[in-house]
């Protein structure tokens, strides 16, 4: 009797052990780096303010997923920000500026998107980020708070997991989000025209 | 009697074979008859097209046209290497899909230093996918203590479809386009154990491109 129950208990753990493996829950963790930017930085001053919440940021968009992209959108935009700007600062807040020329920038994540293949028709995995980020004069007056969507998707679906399949679309949309800010901030109308109206051979 | 049974077998298994090969067509087109000339020290990148919506170029038809190139002594770049060293300028957002776009991307000092520097003279773009055009039949297989097994037929269709560009970019024109149509049948037998006869469109698709791109190249030694 005692020989048949070990049989039973084990085969109930391997069944649990193998339901909890088809569990839909995604928890990721982006820790990749990203390549240097290409870019030649015009002659401004800048200070970046990645807040406690943005560098620590994890994004929940399902009940089942969560995504944590704090540290790698840091490293990100460290990085394509110095493709814009001569000079350039980071702080960890808006309170502790000693600064009295340039602009101030606060990007934050309005909200952060996935799909799945089973919510949708086509065979890919997509995450959308969608960034703030808010453009203030040294003394405080707000220049715009432009918004900056970026995208990814995995090539197909067959990846070896869901988590894995997050990952590399977030991977692909952070990627975006530095091509986006490079290619577009100084087009921001609002920031042209700040820029336009600083006098000439300032710094701003 | 026997031999004759033996040739059946034999013409149906050769015709079954035949079933399972692709038809690939090669459409070419070049401005000139010239080759295209490229010196020992000289590279080409080859990448694939991401911006569309509902497929993208999958890299392991770009590594195996790369591959096929490569074997021509032609020096080939990774695609990963070269999109992350002049990143974000090739990723889907911002990468030149015509002429007009990569004339103003090299105009850029930065851009155009860094190409030199990789020693870059071509890039090929790969566009294209291999989709199931139709499948029929029906397969059922059962399991049970006596033991199990698979019965029926199946069978689908797919389509590779590929295109090729060659840009230079030193001379910042476009060097020729080569398209390839692969389409075949595969088959699925169900005989007790399920028998697969795969046609090899992708690959059929993938050897044909290599092959013709390598034919384009002249090394100048």
């Amino acid at each position: 009797m005692k020989i048949r129950k070990i049989p039973n208990i084990s085969f109930l753990f391997a069944g649990l052990m193998f339901l909890a493996s088809c569990s839909s829950t995604a928890i990721v963790e982006i820790d990749t780096s990203f390549p240097a930017v290409l870019s030649q930085p015009k002659v401004l001053s800048a200070v970046i303010v990645f807040d406690d919440e943005f560098v620590s940021y994890v994004g929940k968009p399902n009940e089942n997923t969560s995504v944590s992209i704090g540290k790698a959108q840091v490293d990100l935009l460290k990085n394509a920000f110095s493709g814009l700007f001569t000079t350039i600062e980071f702080e960890s807040s808006i309170d502790n500026l000693n600064t009295d020329s340039g602009i101030i920038i606060t990007p934050s994540v309005q909200q952060i998107q996935v799909s799945t293949p089973s919510e949708h028709y086509l065979n890919v995995f997509e995450v959308w980020i969608k960034y703030n980020l808010k453009i203030e004069t040294a003394d405080g007056r707000l220049i715009a708070n432009w918004f900056m969507p970026a995208y990814g998707k995995t090539p197909d679906v067959f990846m070896s997991s869901k988590e894995k399949a997050i990952e590399q679309a977030t991977i692909i949309a952070l990627r975006d989000a530095g091509a986006k800010l490079l290619l577009d901030f100084y087009r921001i109308p609002a920031l042209n025209q700040w820029l336009a109206a600083q006098p000439k051979g300032s710094n701003s | 009697m026997k031999p004759y049974k033996l040739i059946c077998q034999l013409v149906c298994f050769v015709s079954l074979l035949v079933g399972c090969s692709a038809t690939t067509t090669i459409d070419e087109y070049r401005p000139t008859n010239q080759p295209i000339f490229i010196a020992e020290s000289e590279k080409v990148v080859v990448l694939g097209r991401r911006d569309s919506g509902h497929y993208e170029t999958d890299r392991e038809f770009i590594s195996c046209v790369t591959d096929k190139v490569n074997s021509a002594n032609i020096n080939v770049v990774p695609e990963q290497m070269f999109i992350d060293a002049i990143y974000p300028w090739f990723e889907p957002r911002t990468a030149p899909k015509g002429l007009p776009r990569l004339k103003r991307l090299m105009q850029d000092p930065t851009v155009r230093e860094k190409v030199d520097y990789l020693g870059i003279r071509y890039l090929v773009w790969l566009d294209g996918s291999t989709e199931t055009l139709s499948q029929g039949g029906s397969m059922s297989c059962a399991i049970g203590p006596g033991g199990g097994g698979c019965f029926g037929f199946a069978q689908w269709d797919k389509l590779s479809t590929y295109e090729a560009t060659v840009w230079d970019l030193t001379d910042l024109i476009e060097k020729g386009r080569l398209r390839v149509d692969s389409e075949g049948t595969s088959y699925l037998i169900g005989a007790v154990a399920p028998i697969p006869l795969l046609t090899p469109v992708k690959s059929d698709a993938c050897s044909s491109l290599g092959n013709q791109l390598k034919t384009f190249f002249v090394v100048n030694e």
